[in-house]
């Protein structure tokens, strides 16, 4: 299924113009940059909430705004799923409600028809639909928002910055949700955002945004390795779970190289997606023995930078040469003699890897 | 209580009820226009619509008369026929109406917008039409609000008295209200029913008032 993106705006902001061109192919994009970068007023001009935006906008064939052509579809037109940062549920109506104001546009649409039960299901809404919206949690309300667009038949879904204000335990929770809604239903996605690990989780495209233009864009892995990038080197990686075993699992990563992570919560067959900071990964010239860190990684150095005090190296792993980033001192640099092109052993334990779990088993087993 | 007391409330109640139907339509209109719309000439138009609470109800009342009247612009010359308004109790609501416009407006104008404007939004990036969203979104939000200004009108039509004695005169039993009831019996010195008909507005007028002090206490915390 191919989908496509074309936007090339122009919108005048207060302080400065926005104004982006980006096209893709990409079905998951993430747009990143720090608060004030014109991420969330280029979402309203996709919606449609922006009668100042001049330029054109495509998405998946279909012309939303031509302004040499003098075309603009109305919001309502337009097949967004929107999911505002702060839900913004209608307090006048209960959940329920709330979820089925879509449902005249899902039954008529071309867009996404999905089964509310499923949707339901997967957020893990269930048995809530009678609860009045002020009584829901933090965690809830955001859930019902992105159930809202998923059950209003959109083309695209827009997410933006949906685990803005949660604590950390609950950013974990709802970052599931939004990995499970993605393998799930698959529907295409931008999700803004100023979080680096949540970026990298999501999309498979990014665009960085700041002050209205658009410094960087590329896959996740490659972009936030950039010099100078806001957001800091935090690895994430992709795999399934093959076997669990005494509080440990064996997960194969993309890129065919195998880790070893914490077992806890999960089955065989698993999705998973992997965060390691860079501080927590080790270099070592051999392969050291006897040691209870459970991953030894064979990698090349494809480059060395000094940033912010300390150096930050990247590897490359496996047959596919993904790049992590590693931190460390510049003294630990000199004594190794580290160098462009050296072969290395990543060291790291178990516990250094935060999983979640984007999908339980894989299509077709479950 | 006397007949004339009795009639004088009924007529009263009847007359402010349908002033209040027909100025709460066009009155939640500019409300709404006012809230949310900008456009060339808005401070004139809010202008304009609060004048009916300056100016004096009897040019308000001349005005009326001069237009309704059976030569006037809304007479036989134009329409074809007299509509035979003036000196009725159907002129005493349309004189109600219209000063109950101000208020109607204004209150439906601040009911508008305590509405979150981003819920609009919202609603019509999930496939909800301007009018849909207007049905579902924006009136069950503001109900409280516009349930004020329909007391706020009703109560103002209520206490109406300088453009409806030049619209529809001081008839009894057909044309007098509580206010023109009680400038009569100051008039000619019947002082018990001056007081019986005083004690009969003021609690009206206590109650409207108290029922448009908790809707619109509950209004903008309404989330």
């Amino acid at each position: 299924m191919s989908f496509a993106i074309r936007i090339d705006l122009r919108i005048p902001l207060d302080r400065f113009e926005l104004a982006l061109a980006w096209e893709t192919d990409a079905r998951f994009l993430g747009l990143f940059g720090p608060s004030g970068a014109g991420k969330t007023t280029l979402l309203e001009a996709l919606a449609g909430l922006r009668p100042a935006a001049r330029g054109s906008i495509e998405v998946g064939g279909r012309v939303w705004l031509d302004s040499a052509r003098g075309i603009s579809l109305r919001p309502e037109s337009r097949g967004v799923g929107y999911v505002p940062q702060d839900a913004l549920l209608f307090p006048h109506l209960d959940v329920l409600g709330n979820l089925s104001i879509g449902r005249g546009r899902a039954l008529a649409s071309a867009g996404a028809r999905l089964s509310p039960t499923r949707v339901l299901e997967v957020l893990e809404l269930t048995g809530l639909e009678h609860r009045s919206v002020g009584a829901l949690s933090g965690g809830e309300r955001r859930r019902v928002a992105l159930a809202r667009a998923l059950l209003s038949g959109p083309e695209l879904l827009l997410l933006d910055e949906p685990l803005a204000g949660l604590d950390a335990p609950l950013r974990d929770r709802v970052i599931t949700y939004l990995l499970r809604v993605r393998e799930e239903f698959g529907l295409p996605a931008i999700l803004v955002s100023h979080d680096v690990v949540e970026t990298k989780l999501f999309a498979s495209e990014v665009a960085v945004l700041s002050a209205g233009r658009m410094l960087a864009r590329g896959s996740p892995e490659e972009v936030f390795l950039r010099p100078g990038m806001e957001g800091g080197p935090e690895n994430v990686l992709r795999g399934s779970v093959r076997a669990v075993e005494r509080g440990a699992a064996h997960v194969a990563l993309d890129g065919g190289v195998e880790i070893v992570t914490p077992g806890q919560g999960l089955t065989p067959g698993a999705e998973v997606r992997i965060g390691i900071h860079a501080e927590d990964l080790m270099l070592a010239e051999e392969s050291p023995a006897r040691i209870s860190a459970q991953n030894l990684v064979a990698a090349r150095i494809r480059e060395l930078r000094e940033e912010a005090g300390r150096v930050l190296v990247v590897v490359e792993v496996g047959e596919r040469s993904l790049p992590l980033a590693v931190a460390i001192t510049p003294l630990a640099r000199e004594r190794l003699a580290l160098a462009p092109g050296r072969a290395v052993v990543l060291v790291w334990k178990a516990h250094a890897c935060r999983v979640w779990v984007a999908r339980v088993s894989p299509p077709g087993r479950s | 209580m006397s007949p004339e007391i009795v009639a004088a409330l009924l007529l009263s109640v009847r007359v402010a009820l349908c002033a209040t139907a027909l100025v709460l339509v066009p009155g939640i209109y500019l409300g709404r226009l006012l809230a949310r719309r900008s456009f060339f000439g808005k401070s004139v138009v809010e202008t304009l619509v609060s004048l009916p609470l300056v100016l004096p109800p009897t040019a308000l009342g001349y005005v009326l008369l001069r237009l309704l009247a059976r030569d006037g612009p809304f007479g036989e010359g134009t329409l074809g026929f007299d509509p035979g308004i003036l000196f009725t109790w159907k002129g005493a609501a349309l004189a109600s109406a219209v000063m109950a416009l101000p208020l109607v407006a204004r209150t439906a104008r601040v009911a508008f917008e305590h509405v979150d404007p981003r819920l609009e939004s919202l609603a019509r990036t999930l496939g909800l039409s301007a009018r849909r969203t207007f049905l579902r979104v924006t009136l069950p939000l503001a109900r409280r609000g516009l349930l004020a200004a329909a007391v706020m009108g009703f109560s103002r039509a209520l206490g109406e008295f300088g453009a409806t004695i030049l619209v529809a005169g001081n008839i009894p039993g057909r044309t007098q209200t509580l206010p023109l009831a009680i400038f009569q019996s100051i008039q000619v010195g019947r002082d018990d029913e001056a007081n019986v008909l005083l004690g009969i507005t003021v609690a009206l007028a206590f109650a409207a008032v108290w029922v448009v002090e908790i809707l619109m206490r509950g209004a903008p915390g309404e989330r």
